[in-house]
């Protein structure tokens, strides 16, 4: 068996890789925050998609993710929004889904962080 | 990727032999009527992981008897058809046929078709009987979806699979995304997500290479374990794995509870206090159900399924081949002599260290002593591995002969040597079918005799001393001494006006061409007799014996060694020789009188031993060695029993008592008469171990020549 448990530090930002891409892309305008996902949300642009959510965590109004643009999403990527999702529910602020993205609908859906990052409703429309 | 499936043939075979035996013993424990769930699912599952087994490997006659018989398994479990006398035949049948088929395609001998495609039809038959609509065997595992109310859970008479997933943080780092084994088990059969978001930090605490997240698993039961452990192969190492089947049984809640909020199943993170899958798409494109979620009374009560699980094997334990075990035996038994002639040697030592080189082998001995009991202990299995074919035995024959009968067993986990155990069996099978043939009277003579019309079979092990006494007992008629007497005399085993006691008269039933039964039935009077038993018996290094009263029944007791590689031995000399005789074999040892001896004429000499006269085998005269002495009263005399027959044994002297490794004589040399095996000795000698009952019959051929 192995005894190795998850609940171990975590290691602090291990490997910081320098982006090469943009993750995100922001409209400072809007009066909803807007934020575009980048067509690439993986663990290689994973550190900029952090830093882009993390300014957008305590946006008061509603924060509108444009996701018409992702074609690929991957475990880290995803992570990170289902995180950005959970903190804004938990401080009462909405998270809302623009466009479709059959990537992320996939993964979501076979990760199983569909409910987590309430896609049901809104990716579809 | 190719894999070569040929090298898991072997624990197939084994595994699908052992749930055989499962299911056989389940079967026997259902009870017509009302059956109980979970056996319903132990045979089963039997039956479920024989058909998937056999499928991946090709045994695709196998894999389509199975697949019937699981059909007809589900009517069982769904309750849609009843558990009757007819169907447990069927089933019992089919445990037959199987076990038959497994073997036929481990030998790679061809199949019994006929028998196999008689049976399969007895089976579509049944079920097309009980269910109207006759579902067509090849649609069995889509036949439940249709047919109850539970379209949630297709494939739910195949049972699941549970795996739970736990990554280790750098799973990404080093390049493996959970979301691409996902997809590919996904590809596999039906995959039910359930997400464990519990360690998922706030996004500003979050490491973006490091994985946080963990699932549970479900795939559908139908796809091998193999395909599974190949999607995590790379991520071996990076990640806690689980993969269980789960019972089929556990499947019916889960359909009916699926709408269950996740909040159930998972105490919601402190930061997330709305259930998470409240609006589930109903027509959600993704290739999988997203996050169905399975209710807490699932996955958070293992308690439940463990029991059930347990059944299919993890119990800690690993296969290891017997020559391994052998090898092991060996060597441990070539290290035992070692230690003996350091000992031997070091006990002759002088000088400034002797005291503590005796101390170092003092150490070396204890040591020796327990690696020596470790690996016996690793050759020992309980005795129900023999014990466990007899329910099914009794059941048969009770049917056919119309007895009723009832069997006990006891003390099934006392363990034994391996190769004790797989001897014992075929003796055993005579005792008990003995007793139930011959012991066990017919129902209406019970009750005439003012017993309980139904009779009791009882075997029980237990160890007594070094030894493991293997009791067959019945309530019987006990034997018929009058039979047993008259059947004697006119056989000429004894002479018409011997008289006997009654002890006597029953060691006759052991005598070579004795059988009383009238007539030959196929149970016991098939021409191996009670004499086959003690001989069998006795190969073992054990010994049988009866004890019987008229009215009230009858009970062989069969004592037998633990091991067959060890013996507790007193060592004698004659001359430059040293030999061996079994402890077990020994009354005691004295030394004569001159005036103890007596010449008889015809009968050589023989001592006065209590009151009785003991023929004196004179060992040196037996093996042709120069003695010490010759004269009686300047050596010492070993009294041994064997066969019932007392000796004195004439030997030089005594050496000691101690455990000898024995090696086979026959094997390394050939049969001597009077002698059971050899040993070496610490200083390296070879001394032969004395077949005491062989001894006596060399002895009286001698005296007879």
């Amino acid at each position: 068996m192995k005894n190795r448990k998850q609940q171990t530090p975590a290691r602090k930002r291990a490997q910081k890789r320098p982006t090469k891409r943009a993750p995100a892309r922001s409209r400072s305008d809007a009066a909803p925050s807007a934020l575009a996902l980048a067509a690439e949300c993986t663990l290689a642009q994973a550190d900029a998609l952090q830093a882009e959510l993390a300014r957008r965590l305590d946006e008061p109004q509603r924060v509108i993710v444009d996701v018409s643009a992702l074609q690929r999403i991957d475990t880290a990527g995803l992570q990170l929004l289902a995180a950005f999702v959970q903190d804004r529910r938990t401080a009462g602020r909405a998270v809302e889904w623009r466009g479709r993205a059959a990537a992320l609908d996939a993964a979501a859906g076979l990760l199983g962080l569909r409910g987590m990052l309430e896609l049901a409703g809104e990716v579809g429309q | 990727m190719t894999v070569d499936l040929t090298q898991f043939h072997d624990a197939f075979f084994e595994e699908s032999f052992e749930a055989l035996d499962s299911m056989e013993a389940a079967l026997l424990k259902l009870d017509i009527g009302s059956p109980e769930p979970e056996l319903i699912n132990t045979i089963f599952r039997v039956a479920h992981s024989i058909k998937g087994g056999s499928a991946t490997f090709g045994f695709s006659e196998i894999a389509s008897f199975t697949h019937s018989l699981e059909t007809l398994l589900d009517e069982l479990r769904s309750g849609t058809m009843p558990v009757t006398v007819a169907v447990s035949d069927l089933l019992l049948k089919s445990v037959d046929v199987m076990r038959a088929m497994l073997r036929a395609v481990q030998a790679k001998q061809p199949i019994d078709s006929q028998r196999v495609s008689d049976l399969q039809f007895d089976l579509e038959v049944a079920i097309a009987r009980k269910s109207e609509p006759a579902p067509p065997p090849a649609a069995a595992s889509a036949a439940p979806a249709g047919s109850g109310g539970s379209a949630a859970a297709p494939a739910a008479a195949l049972g699941h699979w549970r795996i739970r997933f736990h990554p280790y943080r750098e799973l990404l780092a080093r390049g493996n995304d959970p979301l691409r084994m996902l997809r590919e088990l996904a590809e596999l059969g039906e995959l039910q997500v359930r997400l464990d978001a519990q360690m998922l930090p706030p996004l500003h605490e979050i490491s973006p290479q490091d994985c946080y997240l963990a699932w549970t698993l479900e795939l559908p039961g139908k796809v091998p374990e193999e395909a599974i452990r190949q999607v995590f192969e790379w991520a071996e190492g990076d990640c806690d794995l689980t993969i269980e089947r789960l019972p089929a049984e556990q499947e019916a809640p889960a359909a009916s509870a699926a709408p269950e909020p996740a909040a159930a199943a998972t105490p919601p993170p402190t930061r997330a206090p709305e259930p998470q899958t409240a609006h589930q798409p109903s027509s959600a494109p993704a290739p999988a159900p997203a996050a169905a979620v399975p209710p807490a009374s699932r996955l958070d009560a293992p308690g439940k399924s463990e029991p059930a699980l347990s059944a299919l094997g993890d119990s800690g334990s690993i296969r290891v081949s017997v020559e391994k075990i052998d090898e092991l035996m060996n060597t441990v038994g070539e290290l035992v002599i070692t230690q003996a002639m350091l000992s031997q040697l070091g006990s002759h030592f002088d000088g400034p260290d002797a005291e503590k080189l005796r101390a170092g082998l003092a150490q070396l001995e204890r040591n020796m002593r327990e690696l020596q009991e470790s690996v016996m202990r690793v050759r020992m299995l309980p005795i129900s591995f023999v014990f466990s074919r007899f329910p099914r035995m009794v059941r048969d024959l009770t049917q056919r002969l119309g007895k009723q009968i009832e069997l006990k067993l006891t003390g099934e986990q006392t363990e034994l040597d391996k190769t004790v155990l797989e001897k014992i069996g075929d003796p055993l099978v005579h005792l008990v079918r003995n007793c139930i043939d011959h012991g066990i009277e017919y129902p209406e003579a019970r009750i005439a005799a003012g017993k309980p019309a139904e009779g009791t079979v009882h075997l029980d092990a237990c160890h007594r001393g070094g030894n493991i006494a293997v009791e067959v007992s019945d309530d019987g008629g006990g034997l018929d001494s009058e039979r047993i007497l008259a059947k004697a005399r006119a056989r000429g085993l004894i002479g018409p006006n011997d008289t006997l006691t009654e002890a006597q008269i029953h060691e006759l039933i052991f005598q070579p061409g004795f059988s009383t039964a009238e007539k030959t039935t196929d149970l016991s009077g098939r021409g191996v007799g009670m004499d086959v038993v003690r001989r069998n018996v006795k190969e073992l290094g054990g010994k049988v014996e009866v004890r019987s009263e008229p009215g009230r029944g009858s009970r062989f007791t069969i004592t037998l060694p633990l091991t067959l590689a060890i013996v507790d031995g007193q060592s004698v000399a004659v001359g430059t020789e040293t030999y061996i005789v079994p402890l077990i074999s020994i009354v005691e040892s004295m030394q004569l009188k001159p005036s103890g001896v007596t010449r008889l004429s015809g009968r050589g000499e023989v001592l006065s031993f209590r009151g009785d006269y003991l023929p004196i085998i004179r060992l040196h005269e037996l093996f042709g060695v120069e003695p010490r002495s010759r004269a009686l009263h300047e050596g010492l005399v070993v009294i041994a029993e064997g066969d019932g027959r007392r000796v004195g044994l004439f030997v030089d002297d005594l050496l000691g008592q101690q455990q000898v490794v024995i090696k086979s004589l026959e094997a390394n040399y050939g049969h001597i008469d009077g002698v059971s095996g050899a040993t070496i000795l610490g200083d390296g000698s070879v001394a032969l171990i004395l077949d005491v009952p062989g001894l006596i019959r060399a002895a009286s051929m001698r005296a007879a020549a």
